[in-house]
């Protein structure tokens, strides 16, 4: 028996396990979608990322929820936890119907004070949650804190009127966020709330958690006792993290997810071909653009005072230095045409607010230098590159590290200015310290790219008011702008609204603050075998309810 | 029997036990400066916690309350101050990311990586003990020089590269290994075999990944030594003597030739121990590499300080034991210890 050789037990070994083997078998009705990343909480008031908005919405209700109305172009408010809402003739409040069929997974009923004690949590600077500053449009005190007694009255145990400040525009997106369990979050210390409402939480959404594994998975179940459970949809969904890319695509094909998002260009014939799979884009929530500094940072940093940035301050410069970008190869070599050459920041899914009257600045290499020799860049001294005075047309172009699109970008945008003598050094930075210093303005060019919220929102990014608007990297600053954003703020029709999100494209695209690259589409891959999915420009599993499994 | 009373008197002498206190107080100052220096190295770095709230929603005020939550506000000699005051009672701190005590995240990791690094170290030694047993009983041998061609070329592949290649095969052509996670769905209500089977082929490829590697070092170590051996001069009398090629090889030829490989092994473990990023992200699993990489990533200051004091006692505790062992086989190097 001794003289077993080692290899002969290492051969049994293995084929115990071998025989043993139970291949981790798409079951039936079990949905696993392919993430990642882990989520950091399941508490909603910290939320901040798109999985974890994604998934605590499918554990707490909110109000309303935002639906996308493809014909009308645009989203629409649908019932969740209230049944019915009439707004005030001036906008002044609004009263809400709650339904009284939705209990939280403990039993209790959910109810008016659950709502008012969400917005209360919410607004608490102590809490400091991801919509703490957030409720302008409510009575505040000056912490920002909602008023409540101000702000709230209980008309009956499912009514509840909502009052906002004199003067101004509320709307339903104020009100769409989850709702939480008051009876458990009121005998938490609101200082820990962080750290103690989390991994078990008490919910009352169309799903319930069942286990969330670290690092590891998800798993959801239906509630059954939602008024959304539809007996023939899915029995279980799963997020599973597969960090490495190549790994989420490899079990995409063998089955062992069934969806998975930003899939990239040069899969998606290859995943069509297994038969099995299906490719859709999301379209337009992201794009990138190439930043150029429009103030001079050391004086904005030395003086707080506002000088025209030496190499990027003139308009017509920064709309040269777009000319002359051949954003089209990039989408077509690098993104396979997911995408479309972008001239605003507001996104094209929003086909009524979009001006149809601009078209994208084409690449033109001519008009560019054109455009750079009335501004009196030329090359005196014959060395190839541009100079006015003694400075010459040279800078660093900072990329965040990671990012093979944005690599392939810069290496165009190096050659193509080039070619009309500008000289470019590309660099890379580590994205913290990328973050940081685009929030210093420490940078004079950079490529990065905006995720767009919805509503668009424009103030927190091209308003003047550099103090206020830390998300104003490029210090873009016009008084229109200014104007026009202001004038979206205050007005409460759509159609009017509209028309000032395209005067607002027309003066952005006049100024060009920064070269708008491209709206980039996510495509998202899936099984076949789901059925009633919906794919928006909201996402991919709004709705997941509804899902049913190929018999 | 004479050789195990000699081992005791080793662990016996007062002299290693003074030795043994030096070498604990030593470790203590390493692990101290260690800490000092990641603590001021991370947050000289830019960035800090409070990018994670970068949002179109952001207000100054809630970025300015964020930071002074997390006690960003204070000077970086007040926040290193007050840290080794709380270090010194036993509390790392709050990790920003999990929300929870840095102790508690890291027990829920931890153990996956000893599970993992254990097993992948003693396949490691078994697997190239075992070959280097074959391999040296014909220096030169078809088998010799095929396993030292073949040892160069598993050492060479990168990690990403086997790991991918391992799924390829075994995932998706064959069909017959998991390629990711630790577990099956659905199976935590079955009996413990098939529980213990599930985890047991998860395994398999993140083992073999993580392993083959150093199974090449290991092999190269010890064929090398052993061939050392084998052509010093004292084998001929021992042959000349009548011993048989088993007694020379098991009383002479290894306890002489594993002692450098030792020391390899010592280093191979703590940094197995410390985490093994690549092979984790490959196969998704949840140990103390991708833990470590997150939270460097987010700025999530006391998981990192969390994280590498964790990896620096286990590489500390690795490389002593290792250092026990040689003592142990060697009196003399009692010595070096210290």
């Amino acid at each position: 028996m001794k003289k077993i050789p080692a290899a002969i037990i290492c051969t049994i070994i293995f084929s115990v396990l071998f025989c043993c083997c139970q291949k981790e078998m798409q079951s039936e009705n079990r949905i696993v979608i392919g993430i990642s990343a882990d989520i950091e909480s399941l508490n909603p008031l910290y939320s901040f990322s798109v999985n974890e908005g994604n998934i605590t919405e499918l554990l707490f209700l909110s109000l309303v929820q935002h639906d996308w109305n493809d014909k009308l172009g645009d989203m629409e408010a649908v019932p969740m936890l209230a049944k019915r809402w009439d707004w005030a003739a001036d906008s002044s409040y609004i009263v809400f119907e709650l339904r009284d069929d939705v209990r939280w997974s403990d039993s209790i009923k959910t109810d008016v004070e659950d709502v008012i004690f969400s917005f209360d949590v919410y607004s608490d600077p102590v809490v400091e949650s991801r919509l703490f500053g957030t409720f302008k449009n409510f009575y505040t005190d000056k912490d920002d804190h909602i008023d409540l007694n101000k702000t709230f009255e209980i008309l009956s145990p499912n009514k509840l009127k909502i009052k906002f400040k004199p003067n101004s525009v509320p709307n339903l997106f104020d009100l769409d966020f989850p709702i939480i369990p008051r009876h458990i979050y009121e005998k938490v210390n609101r200082k820990n709330i962080q750290t103690n409402v989390n991994s078990n939480p008490v919910t009352n959404g169309p799903f319930a958690l069942v286990k969330w594994e670290r690092n590891q998975s998800i798993i959801l179940i239906p509630n059954k006792s939602s008024f959304l459970f539809n007996p023939e949809s899915i029995k279980e969904l799963i997020f599973k993290i597969v960090p490495d890319y190549t790994s989420r695509i490899n079990q995409l094909k063998n089955g062992e997810i069934d969806m998975t998002e930003d899939v990239k260009t040069d899969d998606i014939q290859d995943l069509k071909n297994t038969g099995n799979l299906e490719v859709i884009p999301i379209k337009g929530r992201e794009y990138d653009y190439i930043g150029w500094n429009n103030i001079d940072f050391e004086s904005f940093h030395r003086f707080k005072k506002i000088i025209p940035n030496k190499l990027f301050g003139d308009n017509k410069v920064r709309i040269a230095l777009t000319m002359a970008t051949n954003r089209r190869e990039i989408l077509e070599e690098f993104l396979g045409n997911y995408g479309e050459i972008a001239f605003s920041p507001v996104t094209p899914i929003f086909r009524n607010a979009v001006n149809t009257n601009i078209k994208p600045y084409d690449y033109d290499i001519n008009k560019a230098r054109k455009l750079l020799s009335q501004c009196g860049w030329k090359d005196n001294d014959n060395d190839g590159i541009l100079d006015k005075g003694k400075t010459k047309f040279s800078f660093k172009l900072i990329i965040p590290s990671g990012n093979p699109r944005r690599e392939y970008a810069s290496t165009i945008l190096k050659n193509n200015l080039k070619q009309i003598g500008i000289d470019v050094k590309v660099e890379k930075a580590e994205l913290g310290v990328f973050i940081e210093n685009l929030y210093q303005k420490n940078y004079n060019a950079w490529m990065a790219g905006w995720s767009v919220p919805i509503p668009v929102e424009l103030k927190s990014y091209w308003y003047s008011d550099l103090e206020r608007t830390p998300l104003n990297f490029v210090g873009y600053q016009s008084k229109e702008a200014d104007m026009i954003i202001t004038a979206i703020e205050k007005e409460k029709s759509r159609s009017a609204k509209n028309e000032l999100y395209k005067k607002f494209q027309e003066k952005i695209h006049l100024d060009e603050p920064v070269t708008f690259m491209y709206w980039i589409d996510n495509p998202v891959a899936y099984n076949k075998r789901i059925q009633n999915i919906d794919i928006n420009p909201i996402g991919f599993i709004h709705h997941c309810w509804n899902w049913k499994i190929k018999q | 029997m004479l050789e195990l009373e000699n081992k005791t008197v080793i662990f016996m002498n007062s002299e290693f036990i003074i030795l043994i206190i030096k070498r604990f107080i030593s470790s203590i100052i390493i692990l101290f400066l260690l800490i000092t220096f990641v603590f001021i190295l991370i947050r000289l770095a830019p960035g800090d916690p409070s990018q994670k709230y970068l949002s179109s929603k952001l207000s100054p005020e809630l970025i300015e309350k964020v930071k002074v939550s997390y006690k960003l506000n204070t000077s970086v000699t007040e926040q290193y101050f007050s840290f080794i005051g709380n270090f010194i009672k036993g509390d790392l701190g709050i990790s920003y990311n999990y929300r929870k005590p840095v102790t508690e995240v890291i027990s829920e990791f931890l153990p996956f990586t000893l599970i993992l690094s254990s097993v992948s170290f003693l396949i490691q030694i078994i697997l190239s003990f075992f070959l280097t047993i074959l391999a040296v009983k014909k220096v030169n041998g078809i088998f010799d020089r095929f396993l030292s061609k073949s040892v160069i070329i598993i050492y060479v592949i990168p990690t990403f590269v086997l790991g991918v290649i391992l799924i390829y095969v075994f995932s998706i052509k064959w069909n017959i290994l998991p390629s990711s996670g630790v577990k099956s769905y659905g199976n935590d209500e079955k009996n413990f075999f098939i529980i213990l089977f599930d985890y047991l082929q998860h395994l398999i490829l993140p083992v073999i990944t993580l392993s083959l590697g150093g199974v090449a070092v290991f092999y190269k170590y010890l064929r090398d030594n052993i061939t050392n051996v084998y052509n010093r001069t004292f084998i001929d009398f021992l042959r000349a003597n009548g011993y048989s090629e088993r007694e020379i090889l098991i009383h002479n030829v290894i306890p002489n030739a594993v002692n450098p490989l030792i020391s390899v092994a010592g280093i191979e473990l703590g940094l197995l121990l410390s985490g093994t990023l690549i092979t984790e992200i490959i196969f998704s699993l949840p140990g103390m590499g991708r833990l470590t990489m997150d939270a460097i990533l987010s700025r999530d200051y006391p998981l990192v300080i969390g994280c590498t004091l964790t990896a620096s006692v286990l590489i500390l505790l690795s490389n002593f034991a290792a250092d026990l062992i040689k003592a142990i086989i060697d009196k003399r190097f009692v010595k070096g210890l210290a």
